[in-house]
């Protein structure tokens, strides 16, 4: 039973990979589809980042980036490995709180979601890849998105804690053994 | 001494190490490349098949409430549809005299083999399997590949128009980049279209390379002086270059104005295909022609 809940959690990003490239899409109304970008991953490896360890966090946000690079191969790859990697990592340098409450975790979600839309704005300039402003990026789908992320963290926080607590439990034990 | 401190940290070395990496990773993958490395096929492959498994069924319930909602709009639907079958059907016998009359032509005129053939298009209907909406890299996948025959920069089209170019092909899908990407500064973003008007095919010529996103309009440049384009007129692709099939719906023209350097002039045109949930796709198979 110990060694269970490690797969299922890489399990369930991949699911919930699947899920925001498939059934999402045809959820989300189709005026709204290009103003909300549903990055349901990035949302649950923050969760992680505060709950459990920023380097976990690290590694699964740069393999998931990676795999939606590869998926979605449109430009350049790396680019969403490099954003949801770091801007996880850095939001657990900063919040790294395995006790943090329902508002706290909330306000990561809303600012991690932002920084990691900005960080992929910034690798786009860079390559010189959009034309547009920021200001036009923030107000036509960065907030949108973070509202968007806003409320799937809220439907998911009680499970999910509960799960990453259990998680943390668990391979302290390990490490006690 | 604080700085060097920071500087012998053994996490910021890593983190520079993996920027620079990235960088290298990003700038090469910038370029054109002629095929995918084999993780990557393998990935796709894979990842591609279970989300087949979600996408479809999705759609179907989808479709299934958007047709009981639309239930009250069928009448009038297929009274339209009744008119435009009555109009197929007399073009229909205008067309088979005219093609009859230049396939006639084309043999007296002793066309080759390859000038016959120029316009025969092959049509392949493809699964629509995922998608995402991000406006710097919005693209699809559908369930085509290169076992298939797709190759890079065909056509995808829908029922409504052109829809976008297959940016990347691996063995069972393949990525398709929407035509909402097109931009002149990405050395990557597919080649720019010829275009024609419907009703002036000889006499308006233009070439469509960059789309805008804060006005959602395509842009349609180096259209010559004196070229009788018009507002209203809709925008077919001129088939001049032989990457792109002749008469894909592009779009309508919106305005009309001198460009930059005032030798040619610009025209801003409102897609046809806006985006929506597409269940599926037409890619159009160019004959690869040996230059």
């Amino acid at each position: 039973m110990n060694m269970r809940r490690r797969p299922f959690l890489i399990l369930l990003l991949f699911l919930l990979f699947i899920l925001q490239g498939t059934i999402l899409p045809w959820l989300i109304p189709n005026v709204w589809e290009m103003r909300i970008i549903p990055n349901l991953v990035f949302i649950v490896i923050l969760f992680i980042t505060v709950y459990h360890h920023r380097h976990t966090a690290l590694l699964l946000g740069l393999s998931f980036g990676m795999l939606h690079d590869v998926i979605f191969y449109g430009r350049i790859i790396g680019a969403h490995s490099f954003a949801m990697g770091l801007s996880a990592y850095l939001i657990g340098l900063i919040f790294q709180i395995p006790r943090a409450p329902l508002p706290l975790m909330m306000t990561v979600v809303l600012l991690g979601s932002l920084l990691g839309d900005s960080m992929l704005f910034a690798i786009y300039s860079v390559f010189n890849l959009n034309n547009e402003p920021y200001s036009w990026a923030l107000l036509n789908h960065m907030l949108p998105t973070m509202l968007f992320h806003f409320a799937f963290a809220l439907l998911l926080y009680i499970p999910l804690r509960r799960q990453l607590e259990l998680l943390k439990k668990e391979t302290r034990k390990e490490e006690n053994i | 001494m604080k700085l060097f401190k920071l500087l012998s940290n053994k996490r910021l070395f890593i983190l520079l190490f993996t920027l620079v990496l990235f960088i290298v990773v990003m700038g090469f993958s910038l370029g054109t490349r002629k095929a995918l490395s084999w993780p990557e096929n393998f990935l796709r492959d894979t990842t591609g098949f279970v989300q087949n498994v979600f996408y479809k069924p999705a759609g179907y319930v989808a479709g299934l409430f958007e047709d009981i909602g639309n239930l009250h709009d069928l009448a009038k639907e297929n009274e339209s549809l009744k008119i435009t079958v009555a109009q197929y059907t007399r073009d229909k016998a205008t067309y088979n005299f005219i093609q009859a009359d230049n396939e006639r032509l084309q043999k007296l005129l002793k066309f080759t083999q390859a000038q016959k053939e120029k316009y025969d298009y092959e049509y392949h209907i493809a699964q629509v399997v995922s998608l995402t909406t991000e406006p710097s890299n919005s693209s699809l996948v559908i369930d085509l590949g290169s076992k298939d025959g797709v190759k890079t920069n065909m056509s995808v089209i829908s029922v409504e128009g052109l829809v976008g170019v297959i940016s990347e092909v691996s063995n069972f899908t393949s990525t398709v980049k929407l035509m909402t990407m097109m931009d002149s500064n990405d050395p990557n973003s597919q080649p720019a279209i010829a275009a024609t008007a419907i009703g002036k095919e000889n006499s308006t010529f233009g070439m469509i390379q960059s789309y805008n996103q804060e006005t959602k309009r395509l842009q349609m440049d180096k259209i010559p002086p004196g070229d009788p384009i018009a507002v209203g007129d809709t925008i077919v692709s001129s088939g001049i270059g032989g990457l792109y099939p002749r008469g894909l719906t592009i779009g309508t023209v919106d305005s009309v104005a001198v460009g930059e350097f005032g030798l040619t002039s610009t025209a801003i045109i409102k897609p046809k295909a806006e985006f929506e949930d597409w269940k599926q796709l037409i890619v159009v198979y160019t004959e690869e022609r040996t230059e």
